[in-house]
């Protein structure tokens, strides 16, 4: 089954009583103690159970210390259960940095863990943390540079420090199998996405849901419920957890009535909100899943922003101790993997939920010898309170944690108190600390919401939303769930209104234009708004926050971290604000906040709120830093998805892979560059020179513009007179840019009144409709212009037999009195297929271009090669004709132009009808000015001296052949002057030619030109070439006329 | 132990109300300019006008790889001296800009880019400049972990390899040369916007500011992204669009990537940060204009790209990408100019993909034509008069559209 389609709620039941080190799984409690799941960590066998994330399997089985830290090889532990910080980046089969919190537990798995040479409990570079002080913020700036041969031996030695996870760029470590498995991806529309599926989410999305809107809600988590799932407080005579179970089977039964207007995907963070409310994510497979994990993009009309809050850290002495975790982290590894978090515990909390995680965990069986709360007296639950004093817990208001003891990890903390003096010491294995809650303010920051710090809840809130964008739920201060569902629905209602107000919007717009009469749609309208209004403002509002910005007794020289992921301690702060980093977005870079795998998720507001006391500004002067998506981290397999190549293939492919043709992505297309190993393609060229040669030819650009203007549009784009353009005749022209450079050239007929065929090279098949309509715009002129690239195929046979070849597949007249050099014919092949046929001369032999609908391409193919079987008939590939035509001189866009050089330049300035101003030929202008310029580069030929075969009697040129090859440049004294585009040996000259940009006056016809290569510093090749006017190869041109 | 002694960087000064030389933009460029005019020529009454802070533009946004390969002469010649400055400046400025001279491998993937890495290879070595032309095998060796077989779309057909190349810590050449600046005299204030341009008989005289106006003799415009509305608040348009263009860096891994690789062919750079993240950037969005907001197509362009150039990326996780403004010319060549029209007005932009490795070159050419009026032989391919006159450089090979020139 798909995502969408899992059990959000389910609580696994019946379960066996708990193993050892495990708490009783509660009714909350997500793991299945009768599916153990054997695993490794360092090399030895670890059981956990179905359920588990790799973290809590290793937590309950002991483990404390995950890894080491970046800058000091500080011991790291489980911090936060959600992925806020690196500290549990760990090396899972053998892919780094992967989450041990929140990457589900599988058997088999191995696990190491980083930034440490196997076991983290000892590390060699432990040392390190005692030199902090020889590391102030920045402290890299200013040394190791000197003396300046010094610097590489310390980059090595601090790009070797830096980085956590080992990647193996060859062999992939062992995790070959694990980063592999299927990628899938989904593309989403809705009505009302929803970030989020807690209560306010789920109610949003249920209020959407009732009102028939496509919803789409998104959960990071592998169940619905946020904060409301492990919580078992009694709320109106139900426990909370039920209340959120009970909106969930809502939201699912509403989904299984119509499973196409409600989807709910868990497991699903969301990294970003980008333009136009488009919402991005991925999903992690479990279970029936038949990916490991899905890309998926949904575009929605409106945006529901229920994300929900995470602890903000306390910034302490020693908060990063393995022992010393998020209020969160304890409680949901109590209640959601019956893992006991600790033996003894102290609590430093900043709000209710604080203190109802404590007295859950007192209920549990930990115990705890005390709770500050960073709030004054009197501002607490007062049931909380007393639940706790009942169980002899001291409460004490207005403390907080100042500093964690011990080495590996927390022996003992000590609280004091914010205002006064004092402090009292606590054993404890166990510090649950926070400074109440934050919301996830990423979510907001990435739909574009402008945010400034609230001081009634002391967190962020949005000041602006963008149209289409509705907030709900925790994150904007309400506790009360009551009011958080209400949120909910008024955010679910006001969505629905957006997009029904939109909806009629433009279909009143259709209306206007279309005649139509508009569709009132007024079914749900500001009345459910202001009804949900009501209700919410009936509840109770947000609730005061917390705004302690650090724990007391902080010392400038403190080790208490702000950011754990690149050791940033407040210490840096003060030093980074000291040499003149004081702003945020400045310490943030100087010093290191906020940019590792936690991004701005840990560090962002106290930073923020760091820095504002710091220069002593009022603590609503607190401004984040930039938030950048994406939210979640994705892998790159992940967001590659199944990586579709997308390419066009011509009619014909089939029949060319069957005569060995070898591919190669030419824009858009495939296309047969060789048909053998031999890349020179001899065989191919002496073919089409001695018998026939074919060629698939069909990304040709092949247009037809027909209507009263036609000519008037020919006459503005190509740069000849284009009332040239006769019927069964070909007019060759180009066009040019407004610079004057070649941009396309082609053949066009003119095939009726004000009706004309026309083609352009495979490159520009695409643009040229758009080139027409633009440098059209302003004329009002009537014509339209059909792309028939894709619709008809094209077979070129090229070679002294190919009128032989195709007189035996046609009854018309082929012959060349009847279908003369640049004719144009309408012929019929076989039995009865119409062909456009086209005589030209681009390789320089007789040659037949037959334009047929692509479905009657291989019938085609398959009459030319029988009939041409007598002759000789080869297929030839890109390179051969690349090769055949540069013989002719022919130029090739991009090969013998480029930025620096106009038609003119190149030679093809005779195509310019330059007595035409009227058309307002596009180019010509610059081409009038540049065509006296003096020192512009020219196109020219020549023929490079000696026989050309090179010294070893080589002819493919390149190193040691004596001969050179494209893009050798041309010299003159001391100057780079030009450079070659294309040189060949030439089997039919018996020479090796080429042509050449060089600038102009450096040499004239029958000078000598110096050719230089040098593909490696210090080899030098240099041979010389004689200047000869092209075409190269049968200069009278007799060949295609005969 | 000197590293221990914190100090403020740059200084706090004082708005005066008239400098001998105004700069627009606190981003590498202006900064550099300042700092050499005191260096080379003595001028210490110099402010550097940021409206954010500095380095906020491109100068902090950019994937931080420096490179010489370019494919005229004229340009090569800029950032060779370019390529040079950062282990001086490094010296100068006794901060460390954390120049990592790991060499550039540019890929290419078709019979035509052989040619095309001939041409830079010969341009490059003729010019002193090392870079080498390499077969697949090659660039695996170069880089292992590159996917040289046939199952990428694009299969690399050759490389060129550019040992003088390499990435440097971009907002330690910002801070550098702010202090660098500010110890020799120049103020940098940041948060204060420019809102018009004083002139008087041809002449300008100084610039309003969000903070006040100041008056100034000589005014250097080298605000990036938004010099052509600067350039415009004084009736010059300029042939440059401001495109977005995004980067992204993944999650942190211990060395294993140990040059700059590059694909035209896939549009993508890749390099690992001092810090070990893998930045990767990619190619322009294709609308003109002036936001910064990332979008997820890049995201994922990248990372399709990524994964068929080096498998081994695939389980590697993205950790942030953000966008900055580049200033296009329809050449991809700078314009730096001090013929405008008005007298004592100078600019220096249109830097599009290059603004970052150019900084301190340009700056150091940018102060000796201020500070002398004259233009100094380095700068003549650069002037604004080449688009009027179609004499457009060949940085590019091809006939490229970006923006709307056509």
């Amino acid at each position: 089954m798909g995502m969408g389609d899992r059990d959000g709620a389910g609580v696994v039941a019946d379960r066996a009583g708990p193993p050892e080190g495990r708490l009783p799984g509660g009714p909350t409690c997500r793991v299945d103690f009768s599916r153990p799941l054997d695993f490794t960590f360092l090399g030895r066998p670890v059981t956990g159970f179905a359920g588990d994330t790799v973290a809590s399997a290793l937590y309950a089985a002991g483990v404390r210390i995950f890894g080491r830290s970046l800058k000091y090889h500080r011991p790291r532990g489980l911090y936060s259960m959600d992925g806020e910080s690196s500290n549990t980046l760990m090396r899972i089969d053998g892919v780094p940095n992967e989450c041990a919190e929140t990457t589900e537990l599988r058997a088999g798995m191995s696990v190491r863990a980083q930034n440490v040479r196997g076991d983290p409990r000892r590390d060699v570079f432990g040392f390190l943390d005692a030199f902090d002080r020889m590391m102030p913020a920045g402290f890299y700036y200013r040394v190791f540079h000197r003396p300046r041969r010094a610097w590489p031996i310390f980059q090595n030695g601090l790009r070797r420090m830096a980085g956590t996870g080992v990647l193996d760029p060859v062999g992939f470590g062992d995790g070959g199998r694990a980063e592999s498995g299927v990628r899938a991806e989904r593309y989403l529309n809705a009505d009302v996405a929803v970030i989020g599926g807690g209560a306010g989410g789920m109610a949003a999305a249920l209020a959407a849901a009732e009102s028939g809107l496509r919803v789409c809600l998104f959960e990071r988590r592998g169940w619905l419920g946020g904060h409301l799932d492990w919580r078992t407080r009694d709320f109106d005579g139900v426990a909370l957890h039920r209340r959120g179970e009970a909106l969930a089977a809502r939201l699912l039964e509403a989904r299984s009535r119509s499973p196409e207007i409600v989807k709910v995907f868990t497991s699903s963070p969301v990294t970003g909100v980008w333009g136009e409310n488009l919402v991005t994510g991925f999903t992690v497979g479990t279970g029936d899943d038949p990916f490991r994990e899905c890309h998926w993009e949904c575009r929605a009309e409106t945006v529901v922003v229920a994300a929900g809050c995470m602890d903000r850290p306390l910034v302490f002495n020693q908060n990063d101790r393995p022992g010393v975790m998020q209020v969160g982290a304890a409680w949901r590894l109590a209640r959601t993997y019956a893992v006991r978090p600790g033996g003894v515990a102290v609590f430093s909390v900043g709000d209710d939920l604080g203190l109802e995680a404590a007295a859950d965990l007192a209920e549990l069986g930990v115990e705890i010898r005390a709770v500050a709360d960073a709030r004054e007296v009197g501002r607490q639950d007062a049931e909380l309170v007393a639940a706790l004093e009942e169980r002899g817990i001291p409460v004490l208001s207005g403390w907080a944690a100042s500093r964690a003891m011990g080495r590996g990890q927390v022996k003992a903390c000590e609280l004091r108190p914010l205002n006064g003096t004092g402090s009292r010491r606590f054993r404890c294995d166990l510090l649950v600390a926070n400074a109440g809650m934050q919301p996830r303010i990423g979510v907001l920051a990435s739909v574009g919401a402008r945010l400034a710090y609230c001081s009634h809840t002391h967190g962020y809130r949005p000041i602006e939303l963008p149209p289409g964008v509705f907030l709900a739920g925790s994150m904007t201060g309400l506790r009360d769930p009551r009011s958080i569902e209400a949120s909910g629905r008024l955010a679910g209602h006001g969505a629905v209104t957006c997009c029904l107000d939109g909806a009629q919007e433009r279909a009143g717009k259709a209306a206007a234009t279309g005649g139509r009469e508009a569709e009132a749609t007024d079914r749900h309208g500001a009345a459910s708004v202001a009804t949900a209004r009501r209700d919410a403002d009936a509840l109770p509002g947000p609730v005061a926050g917390c705004g302690i910005r650090h724990g007391p007794g902080i010392g400038r020289g403190a080790k208490a971290f702000v950011d754990l992921d690149e050791d940033g301690t407040y210490k840096n702060v003060v030093e980074s604000a000291r040499q003149g980093f004081d702003v945020p977005e400045l310490a943030k870079r100087f010093g290191g906040f906020g940019l590792g795998p936690g991004q701005y998720r840990v560090a962002g507001q106290n930073l923020a709120m760091i820095m504002a006391e710091m220069r002593g500004d009022p603590v609503e002067a607190a401004t984040p830093t930039t938030m950048r998506p994406p939210l979640a981290p994705p892998s790159l397999a992940t967001v590659a998805g199944p990586n579709h190549d997308v390419h066009k293939r011509t009619p014909l492919h089939g029949e060319l892979a069957g005569l060995g043709a070898i591919f190669r992505r030419a824009g858009a297309w495939e296309r047969a560059r060789h048909f053998s190993e031999d890349r020179a393609c001899r065989d191919e060229i002496r073919n089409v020179r001695r018998n026939v040669g074919i060629l698939d030819s069909s990304p040709l650009g092949k247009f037809r513009i027909f209507g009263p203007d036609a000519l008037e549009a020919l006459q503005r784009v190509y740069i000849s007179d284009m009332r040239g353009a006769r019927r069964g005749r070909c007019k060759y022209s180009a066009m040019c840019n407004d610079m004057g450079q070649l941009v396309d050239d082609g053949l066009v007929v003119r095939e009726g009144e004000n009706d004309y065929y026309l083609t352009t090279s495979s490159g520009r098949a695409g643009p040229t409709v758009e080139w027409f309509r633009y440098h059209t715009r302003y004329d009002g002129w009537d014509y339209n212009l059909v792309n028939l690239t894709d619709v008809l195929g094209s077979l070129n046979i090229a070679g002294p037999n190919a009128r032989k070849v195709l007189d035996r597949v046609t009854d018309s007249d082929v012959s060349n009195g009847g279908f003369p050099y640049l004719g144009c014919r309408r012929i019929t092949i076989g039995d009865g297929v119409e062909a456009r046929c086209l005589r030209l001369g681009f390789v320089g032999e007789l040659s037949f271009e037959l334009h047929v609908p692509s479905s009657y391409c291989r019938y085609v193919w398959d009459l030319l090669i029988e009939a041409g079987a007598d002759f000789g008939i080869r297929p030839f590939g890109l390179e051969a004709q690349y090769c055949l035509r540069a013989e002719k001189g022919h130029v090739i866009i991009g090969a013998e132009s480029e930025a620096r050089v106009t038609l003119t330049d190149i030679g093809m300035g005779w195509l310019w009808d330059r007595e035409d101003t009227a058309s307002q030929k596009v180019g010509a202008p610059a081409l009038r000015a540049c065509e006296k310029q003096p020192g512009r580069m020219k196109l020219v030929g020549f023929r490079v001296d000696g026989s050309g075969r090179g010294r070893n009697g080589r002819d493919g040129g390149g190193p040691g052949s004596g001969s050179p090859r494209d893009g050798a440049v041309v010299v003159d004294g001391g100057e780079i002057v030009g450079y070659v585009c294309t040189t060949r040996r030439s089997e039919a000259l018996g020479w090796r030619y080429g042509m050449a940009l060089v600038r102009e006056g450096v040499v004239g016809l029958g000078g000598r030109l110096l050719i230089r290569q040098e593909e490696s510093p210090g080899r030098p090749e240099i041979c010389t070439a004689t200047v000869v006017p092209p075409p190269f190869y049968d200069p009278e041109g007799g060949k295609p006329r005969s | 132990m000197n590293w221990l002694r914190l100090r403020r960087l740059w200084r706090p000064a004082p708005l005066k109300r008239h400098y001998d030389t105004v700069i627009i933009g606190g981003g590498v460029h202006g900064l550099a300019t300042a700092y050499y005019l005191n260096r080379d020529f003595g001028i210490t009454d110099v402010a550097i006008l940021e409206s954010q802070y500095i380095g906020f533009g491109g100068s902090g946004r950019n994937t931080a790889i420096v490179r010489a390969n370019q494919r005229t002469a004229e340009n090569v010649r800029l950032y060779e001296e370019g390529l040079r400055l950062w282990a001086v400046l490094t010296d100068e400025l006794d901060f460390n800009l954390m120049f990592f001279n790991c060499g550039n491998l540019s890929l290419g993937h078709s019979e035509a880019s052989v040619g095309a890495f001939r041409m830079l290879a010969g341009t490059h070595n003729f010019l002193g400049v090392k870079s080498e032309l390499l077969d697949p095998q090659q660039c695996a060796e170069v880089i292992p972990g590159l996917d040289i077989s046939d199952r990428p779309r694009f299969p690399i057909q050759a490389g060129l390899y550019h040992p003088p190349g390499g990435i440097v810590r971009h907002d330690a050449v910002v801070w550098g040369l702010a202090k660098g600046a500010s110890a020799r005299g120049a103020h940098i204030h940041q948060g204060c916007e420019v809102r018009g341009i004083e002139t008087d008989g041809g002449r300008v005289t100084g610039v309003r500011t969000s903070l006040g106006d100041i008056g100034c003799n000589r005014l250097g415009i080298m605000a990036g992204g938004y010099s052509t509305a600067i350039a415009a608040m004084v009736g010059i348009e300029l042939p440059i669009h401001p495109l977005t263009i995004q980067a992204m860096v993944t999650h942190p891994l211990k060395p294993f990537l140990h040059h700059v690789f590059s694909s035209n062919g896939y549009h993508v750079y890749a390099n690992q940060t001092l810090k070990g993240e893998i930045a990767t950037g990619a190619h322009m969005d294709p609308q003109v204009n002036y936001t910064t907001d990332a979008t997820a197509y890049y995201l994922k362009h990248q990372a399709e790209a990524l994964v068929e150039l080096m498998p081994a990326l695939r389980g590697v996780r993205f950790m942030r990408i953000w966008a900055g403004l580049a200033d296009m010319t329809p050449d991809m060549a700078p314009i730096m100019e001090g013929e405008l029209g008005w007298d004592g007005l100078y600019l220096d932009a249109g830097w599009g993909y290059f603004g970052f490795k150019s900084g301190p070159v340009a700056g150091k050419y940018m102060a000796e034509y201020m500070a002398s009026g004259e233009r100094p032989e380095m700068l003549k391919a650069f002037q604004l008069k080449r688009f009027l006159e179609n004499r457009y450089s060949g940085e590019t090979a091809a006939v490229m559209k970006y923006g709307h020139w056509d």
